[in-house]
This record gives structure tokens, C-alpha cells and sequence, in this order.
């Protein structure tokens, strides 16, 4: 029952109580996969993105608790009261046709972010081979040296997400503490080398905090071509960067093992180890460089990480976007499966690779990865009110949960509506970008919350109209009820 | 054994680390010596922390 993980077991029943977890494996697990390659792009796109010392740093440990808060209070309880996937959950509510035309979504976003950190390991290779890398703007591969590096990286990656996935599981395991150091040391030396180039003396924290503001994090205006952040965009963007998991209820999958559901606070390690500690110290590496050549505003994590700490520093970045793009690969390989159950596990990963890889070829993924990773979490977001909804409220107002299984439908359109329109509300919000009372409410980066209760009331309101219209058969009814 | 590589992976981390903390602190001031002094705690950290992590998870799916 198991796959390659070992850890997909109980696919379509409730996890047993002999295979619960304690609060260890759940902290490790997060601590590790928030360490990821995409942190050394993030970090420094701040900076381009002209935040202030104040914005970044309450931004991020407001956004952070938000996030932590979502996977306790959200996720994590219904996760340990089912017990299913999300998959499966979903299959429940919305039909087997619905959620295939999820796992595509969720494959495709897959494939860009695993092409975002083979374009990360790729600047690594930059920094040995001397070919011209993308620069902050560019949107489609400038040299042919950059194309043969993703090339290769690619390959590489995909070939062992198809073959050996074991392997890189441990390597990944074994470069967790180290790599989570490396990311320490940067912000060390960065820190160090601002203190020398702006001759600051530092006998106090306020010292160390009036640098920060006057030399590292000065606000001001964006590089051209980015958007100004703010407090606002900085907390929003720490909440909601791993929408998909929490709020999204990706995350089921993996708290339906958890013994409590406050064992979802283990996700503060991966957020204040990642999303905290590791985009600060990229962002400085990539501050130092602005400050040393305001000309320079390539984002490379490979030549930062190398001018901070050397060879160790590129053998991070490697590491890091290796490790994870693996399982990112390997996971849009599952879902892609899960539409094509008959194709090879092996073909259907080299082809989700070979994908990936040709995302990765365009620095323009990588370059906006902050509207990307906003975008990503837009996209899956509805499903997770959905969940949320048909979980704790449909109940109280009359109507079936789980009605896909309960009637027998294989395409709840009900929740095709939340998800679909939704979207079209959000992305029309977006574009339109309408400003009320001096802000924008409605940028990528803010717009998913909105969005969250726009799902959640269309999901209500259609399904009442639409429970009314197709009525559950008896056998269908009765085989729902013994399975919830 | 275990329990001996364990010990030197450990060393390594805090070999890791002490060279970046020692020139925050401007108690070294040669940024190539950290570099390098990193490196080689990077190789003795992959080489030990090998003989001991996922190796106990190894054996279980083995048996």
C-alpha cells in the first residue's frame, strides 16, 4: 500500500491508531522542508521589492503566526478527525472527475515551483562555468550556457526522482541540520561585512537596528520592474506563500497521522528556520550586493552564496534546490498519475522532469517568484473552503456532506462553481486592481483572503440549490453513510 | 561506532558555525580562512553524519 515515500499508506481509509506520530516527527518534517532553495530567491526579491527593516521583520514574524495558526486551527483538526488524504476527502465531496481536474491544477503548479528551484541549483553552476546568467527582469533564457546548466540539473533531477528516490530522500535528511546552518552562517557574514563597509560601530542591539534601517532592509522604491511591499504585503505574503497546505488543507495528508491537532504547531519550525531566519540572511547577501554595486540587481542565489561563504555556500544552494525539487517533482508526477492511473510511475515523473526543467529554462518564474508563489496558493485555495465548509457547516444548514459519494456524482457542481468562480472573481479583482481609499485591496498578494469567504458562501448557496436538484439514491445514501 | 560518528558529525556543525560567529564578531577577520574552515567541516559533516542518519530506517525496512 505504501509507495516510494513509505509514508502514502492508508490512502483511502482513516489512518489507524497504531500509526499515529508523535510532536518529533512532525517538527523535523517541517523544519526540513521549509529550508528550501526557493528561500535564497525570496529572501533577496524583498529587498529588490524595497522593504523596510520595520516591514520585514514584523512582517514576517506576524505572517508567520498566521500561517502557524492556519495549519492549528484550520487544517490540523479536521485532519485528525477524518483522518483521510485531501485526495481522498475531496474525491468524497467533489467526484472523481472534479478532482482529477484538481490534481491537474496542483501537477502544473507543482512543475513551475520544482522549474524555480532547478533554476536556483542552475546560478550554482554559473558561478564555476562563467555563463551568462539571467539577470532580475528576464523572462526568457539569455545565453546558451544558462539553457545547457537547467538542461543538466534538470535531467539530473528528474532522472533520480524517477530512479532513486530513497537516495536523495536520505541526502536531504542528512543536508537538513547542515544546510539550515549554512543559510545562519550567510546572514552572519553578510552582517559582518555590512559592518565593515558601512564602518557602523555596533555596541548595542539598537545599533545593530539602526544598520539594519540605514543599510540592509532601507525601504524607499523598488528596483524597476518590481512592486513596492510593504508591512502589509510582507505579513500577507508569510500567511499565505504555503496557502496551498494550510488553508488549501494539502497538509491533511500529512497531519491525519498526528496523535493532537496542536501538533500542528511543529510548523513554526519550518517557518521561523525558513520562512524567518533563512529569507532574512538571503536577503542580506543579496542587500550587501546592491550596496557594494547598485548596478548589480541580479537575483543569483549561486554567486551570493558563494562570495559569503565559498564553496560551502554553493554546495548549499545545490543541495537545496535538489533536495526539494526532487520531491516537488515527484509529487506532480503523482498527481499527474492519479489522471493517467495506467501510465508508468517512471515515465509519468521524466515527463513531469522534463517539464519542470523546461520551466526552469525561463528566469522569469524564478524572478517573479513572489507573484508566483501568491498565484499558487490562489489556484487551491477555494478547495480548502470547500473542505473547511463541508466539514463543520453544510450540516447545519440542512444538506449532505460528502455528497458526491453520498449521490453517487462523479462531478459535484457545487463545488466546480466555488472553485471556478472564485477564481474568475480573483483574478478579475486583480487585473481590474481597483484602488479604494489610497490602497490596492485586491493585489495577488491580498486578494486570496477575500476570496476564501467567496468560495466558502458560493460552495453554501449552490449547493442548497443544487442537493435539491439531485436527490442521493438509496444505496448510494446508505454506502455514504457507512463510509463517513 | 555509531555513537563515535555521531560525535564528529556534531563537531563538524559546531565547526560549521564557529568560523562565520567568530568573524561577526570581528574575532577573525580572514573571510577565505571561514570559507574554507566551512568547507572542510561541510566534507567531515556528509562523510560522518552518513554512517549514522536514516541508517536506523535502513535496517527497519530491511528486515
Amino acid at each position: 500500500m505504501s509507495d516510494e515515500y513509505g509514508v502514502n499508506e492508508y490512502e483511502r481509509q482513516p489512518v489507524p491508531q497504531c500509526a499515529w506520530l508523535g510532536l518529533r516527527s512532525f517538527v523535523g518534517q517541517y523544519a526540513g522542508e521549509h529550508c528550501a532553495g526557493t528561500e535564497l530567491m525570496i529572501g533577496p526579491l524583498f529587498v529588490a521589492a524595497g522593504v523596510s527593516a520595520f516591514d520585514v521583520v514584523v512582517g514576517l514574524i506576524v505572517g508567520n503566526a498566521l500561517a502557524v495558526f492556519s495549519w492549528m486551527f484550520l487544517c490540523a483538526p479536521i485532519a485528525t478527525r477524518a483522518r483521510l488524504t485531501l485526495y481522498f476527502q475531496l474525491e468524497r465531496i467533489c467526484g472523481r472527475k472534479l478532482v482529477t481536474l484538481y490534481n491537474l491544477a496542483n501537477g502544473v503548479m507543482f512543475c513551475f515551483l520544482a522549474g524555480s528551484m532547478i533554476t536556483v541549483s542552475a546560478t550554482a553552476f554559473g558561478v564555476w562555468f562563467n555563463y551568462r546568467q539571467p539577470a532580475l527582469n528576464d523572462v526568457y533564457p539569455n545565453s546558451a550556457g544558462w539553457v545547457i546548466a537547467v538542461l543538466a540539473v534538470g535531467a539530473v533531477i528528474s532522472v533520480v526522482a524517477a530512479y532513486g528516490y530513497k537516495m536523495v530522500a536520505r541526502i536531504a535528511n542528512i543536508a537538513a541540520p547542515w544546510m539550515v546552518l549554512v543559510f545562519l552562517a550567510f546572514g552572519f557574514v553578510g552582517i559582518r561585512q555590512f559592518i565593515s563597509e558601512t564602518g557602523t560601530a555596533i555596541h548595542s542591539a539598537g545599533d545593530l537596528w539602526h544598520m539594519t534601517q540605514t543599510a540592509i532592509w532601507k525601504g524607499g522604491d523598488p528596483l524597476p520592474g518590481q512592486i513596492k511591499f510593504t508591512f502589509w504585503h510582507v505579513m500577507f505574503f508569510a500567511w499565505f506563500c504555503n496557502m496551498a497546505m494550510h488553508v488549501g488543507m494539502s497538509d491533511l495528508s500529512v497531519f491525519r497521522y498526528a496523535r493532537q491537532s496542536w501538533y500542528a504547531v511543529a510548523s513554526a519550525a519550518g517557518m521561523y528556520v525558513g520562512h524567518f531566519m533563512a529569507w532574512l540572511c538571503a536577503s542580506i547577501l543579496y542587500a550587501l550586493q546592491l550596496h557594494l554595486d547598485p548596478s548589480n540587481t541580479d537575483v543569483l542565489p549561486g554567486p551570493l552564496a558563494y562570495k559569503a561563504c565559498g564553496i560551502a555556500g554553493l554546495l548549499c544552494v545545490v543541495v537545496a534546490g535538489w533536495t526539494t525539487a526532487n520531491p516537488t517533482i515527484y509529487r506532480a508526477g503523482l498527481a499527474f498519475q492519479a489522471i493517467v492511473p495506467g501510465a508508468s510511475r517512471f515515465k509519468v515523473t521524466l515527463a513531469t522532469g522534463a517539464i519542470a526543467t523546461l520551466a526552469g529554462m525561463f528566469p522569469a518564474i524564478a524572478m517573479k517568484l513572489l507573484g508566483f508563489v501568491a498565484l499558487y496558493g490562489l489556484i487551491l485555495m477555494p478547495m480548502g473552503a470547500v473542505v473547511l465548509i463541508d466539514f463543520w457547516v453544510i450540516k447545519r444548514f440542512g444538506m449532505q456532506s460528502n455528497y458526491a459519494q453520498v449521490s453517487g456524482k462523479s462531478f459535484n457542481i457545487a463545488a466546480a462553481v466555488a472553485w471556478l468562480v472564485t477564481l474568475a472573481i480573483c483574478v478579475t479583482l486583480v487585473k481590474l486592481d481597483p484602488v479604494i481609499g489610497g490602497v490596492r485591496p485586491f493585489q495577488i498578494y491580498f486578494v486570496s483572503l477575500p476570496g476564501w469567504f467567496i468560495a466558502a458562501a458560493l460552495y453554501l448557496i449552490v449547493s442548497k440549490f443544487y442537493q435539491q436538484q439531485i436527490r442521493p439514491t438509496a444505496g448510494s445514501a446508505e454506502a455514504g453513510e457507512v463510509a463517513s | 561506532m555509531k555513537l563515535i560518528a555521531q560525535v564528529i558529525s556534531w563537531l563538524a556543525l559546531v565547526a560549521l558555525m564557529l568560523p562565520s560567529l567568530l568573524f561577526l564578531f570581528g574575532a577573525m577577520d580572514n573571510l577565505d580562512a571561514v570559507k574554507l574552515i566551512m568547507l572542510i567541516a561541510t566534507v567531515i559533516w556528509f562523510v560522518a553524519a552518513a554512517l549514522w542518519i536514516g541508517r536506523s530506517e535502513e535496517a527497519a525496512g530491511s528486515a
